[in-house]
C-alpha cells in the first residue's frame, strides 16, 4: 500500500503543482485587467472632485463607483470565449474533429466553457464582488443593499452571458471567411466595450443616441445588469429591459442556428 | 551595425508575408485598433463635457499626455513584440533553443523577428492626437529636439519591462501572465499623476515607472518646467531600467534549460 502511494505521489503534486501554475496565472491575468477598472475609478474622482454638481447625469459618486467595479466583474461574469476557440480551430484544422461529432457543435462548446466559466467566476467572485458588497455597506452615501435588485441582477446576468454566448458563437463564423479571427476580435471587442456601456455610462452619451443603444443587442450585455443592480429601474422598466434581453436571446439562438447552415458549407482546412 | 539593421530588414519583411497571408483579417483587425483609441478619445470627449478642467489639466492638454503615451508604446509594439512569446510558449515549449544555434546575440534575434503591423494604428492615433493638439505647446527649439530624444528613451522603458519579466521565463518555463500585470499599468500613464492616489503615483513613478513614458516627459512640453525630472528622469530610469532587464536576461539564458520529452 505505501508503495503504491509513493509510486503515484508525484502525479498527485503534479496535478497541484499544474493547478496552482494555471490559476496563479488567471489570478495575475485577472489583477491586470482590474488595473484599467482602478484607471477609470481613479479618473472618475477626479471628475466628481472637478465638478460642482454632486450627481452628474443621475450618479452619485458612490454610484459611479459601484458602477465601474459592477460593470468589471459583470464583464468577467458574462465573458464567452467560444470565438476565439473557433477561430483558433478553424486555422489549426481541428475543428474537422468537433464536427465529425455526432453531438450539437454549439452544445459542445456550451458545456466546455460552463464548465472553466465556474471556476473562475468563482475564485474571482470573492475578493471582487466581496469587496463590491463591502463597499455598498461601509461606504458612505451608496445606495441600500437591495435583495431584490440582486436577484434582478444575478437573473440578468446569467442571460447576458447566454446572449453573449450565441453572439459569440454567430460572430465567430465570419472565421470561415477571413480564415483568422484576429483582426474580426479586435474590431469586435472595441464596439462591444463602448456600446455595452463598460466604457462609460450609456446614460453619459446624447438622448438619441442613447435610446439607440439601449435597443440594440450590447446594451443587454451589460449595461442592463448594471443598472437593475443599482436599482435604476421602475418596475415597468425593469419588465421592458428584461424582455428586450429575453428577445435578443432568442434572436442569437436562432441566428446562431441559420449562421452555422450556411457556414459549414464555406469551411476549408489549411494544413493537416 | 549595417549588419543588425540588413537583418532587420530581411525579419520584418519575412514577417509581413506571413501577416498577408490573412490580408481581409489584418486590415480589420488595424480599423479595429482604430476604432479603439477613437472609443476612448470619445470617452474623454463624455468626462469633459462635465467637467471644463480635469485636476487643473484641460481637455487640449489631456489629449496631447494621451497623444505622447500612444507613441513609445506604439514604437514597442511595432518593434519589439516577440518578447510576449518568449514567456507565453518559446521556453516552455523548448522552441527557445533556436535563438541560442544561431550566430547572433540570442535576445536581438527574439527582438527583431516580428514586425507587428497592428502598432500602426496606435502610432497613426498618436499622431494625430500630438498634431492635433500641439498648439498648446509653445514650441522651442530646444523643445523639438528634446522631444525627439525622449521618444527612445520612453520606448526602452517599455522594452526594458517586457524584457525582465519575460526573462522570468528562464525560470518559470511560463511568464507572460506577469508581462502583462506589469504591462497593464501602462493605462495609468496616460492621464495626470495627480489624480492617483500616494501609492499609484509611487509605483508609475519608480517601480513599474511608466509615469515616465507619457506624463512627466509630456508634462515638460506642456508647462516648461522641471526639465530635469521630468526629461532627466525618464533617462535616468530608462538606462538603469534597461541595465538591469539585460542583466536579467542574461541571468535567465545561463540557466535555461530546454524542455524535454
Amino acid at each position: 500500500m505505501t508503495n503504491f502511494l509513493r509510486k503515484y505521489r508525484p502525479f498527485v503534486s503534479a496535478g497541484i503543482e499544474e493547478a496552482i501554475v494555471y490559476r496563479a496565472n488567471f489570478i495575475l491575468f485577472a489583477l491586470g485587467n482590474t488595473l484599467g477598472a482602478f484607471v477609470t475609478y481613479f479618473l472618475w474622482k477626479a471628475v466628481f472632485q472637478s465638478s460642482t454638481n454632486s450627481s452628474l447625469n443621475g450618479f452619485t459618486f458612490p454610484e459611479m463607483v459601484l458602477y465601474i467595479f459592477l460593470s468589471f466583474f459583470t464583464g468577467i461574469l458574462t465573458s464567452s470565449d467560444g470565438s476565439s476557440s473557433v477561430g483558433d480551430e478553424v486555422k489549426d484544422g481541428s475543428i474537422a474533429m468537433r464536427i465529425l461529432k455526432p453531438i450539437s457543435f454549439t452544445a459542445n462548446y456550451f458545456y466546455e466553457e460552463i464548465g472553466s466559466k465556474l471556476i473562475d467566476v468563482g475564485v474571482l467572485a470573492v475578493p471582487l464582488f466581496g469587496g463590491i458588497l463591502i463597499y455598498q455597506i461601509v461606504g458612505e452615501g451608496t445606495p441600500v443593499l437591495n435583495l431584490v435588485n440582486l436577484l434582478l441582477y444575478f437573473f440578468s446576468a446569467t442571460i447576458a452571458y447566454l446572449i453573449n454566448f450565441y453572439f459569440n458563437i454567430c460572430f465567430s463564423f465570419t472565421v470561415f471567411f477571413f480564415r483568422n479571427l484576429w483582426g474580426s476580435n479586435v474590431l469586435k471587442n472595441a464596439l462591444v466595450i463602448f456600446m455595452s456601456g463598460s466604457l462609460v455610462p450609456l446614460a453619459f452619451f446624447p438622448p438619441v443616441l442613447q435610446n439607440v443603444l439601449k435597443l440594440l443587442p450590447f446594451s443587454s450585455l451589460l449595461y442592463t445588469p448594471v443598472m437593475l443592480y443599482l436599482g435604476k429601474y421602475s418596475a415597468q422598466q425593469t419588465v421592458s429591459v428584461l424582455l428586450l434581453q429575453i428577445f435578443w436571446l432568442i434572436f442569437f439562438i436562432f441566428l446562431a442556428k441559420i449562421v452555422w447552415h450556411f457556414a459549414i458549407k464555406h469551411l476549408s482546412i489549411q494544413g493537416g | 551595425m549595417r549588419r543588425v539593421l540588413h537583418l532587420e530588414k530581411i525579419f520584418i519583411s519575412q514577417y509581413l508575408k506571413q501577416t498577408m497571408e490573412y490580408k481581409a483579417d489584418f486590415i480589420v483587425g488595424v480599423l479595429g485598433v482604430l476604432l479603439n483609441q477613437i472609443l476612448n478619445l470619445i470617452f474623454l470627449q463624455v468626462i469633459f463635457s462635465q467637467v471644463p478642467k480635469l485636476a487643473g489639466w484641460s481637455l487640449q492638454q489631456i489629449v496631447f499626455i494621451y497623444g505622447f503615451a500612444l507613441i513609445p508604446k506604439g514604437l514597442d509594439h511595432l518593434f519589439f513584440d516577440n518578447l510576449w512569446i518568449v514567456g507565453q510558449k518559446l521556453v516552455r515549449k523548448g522552441e527557445f533553443d533556436k535563438y541560442l544555434t544561431r550566430p547572433i546575440n540570442p535576445l536581438f534575434h527574439v527582438l527583431v523577428e516580428t514586425f507587428q503591423v497592428d502598432a500602426f494604428g496606435e502610432l497613426l492615433v498618436g499622431v494625430i492626437l500630438l498634431v492635433m493638439s500641439s498648439a498648446t505647446v509653445h514650441w522651442t527649439l530646444l523643445k523639438v529636439i528634446l522631444f525627439v530624444v525622449s521618444i527612445p528613451f520612453a520606448t526602452a522603458i517599455y522594452t526594458a519591462l517586457k524584457i525582465g519579466t519575460s526573462a522570468a521565463a528562464f525560470w518559470m518555463k511560463k511568464s507572460n501572465t506577469i508581462t502583462y500585470l506589469f504591462y497593464m499599468f501602462n493605462d495609468f500613464a496616460k492621464y495626470p499623476v495627480s489624480i492617483f492616489n500616494h501609492l499609484i503615483r509611487w509605483i508609475i513613478s519608480f517601480v513599474i515607472p511608466f509615469a515616465f513614458t507619457a506624463f512627466y516627459p509630456a508634462s515638460y512640453f506642456l508647462t516648461g518646467k522641471n526639465v530635469l525630472f521630468n526629461l532627466g528622469g525618464l533617462v535616468v530610469i530608462s538606462v538603469v531600467f534597461l541595465f538591469i532587464s539585460i542583466k536579467i536576461w542574461d541571468k535567465g539564458i545561463s540557466s535555461y534549460e530546454s524542455a524535454g520529452s
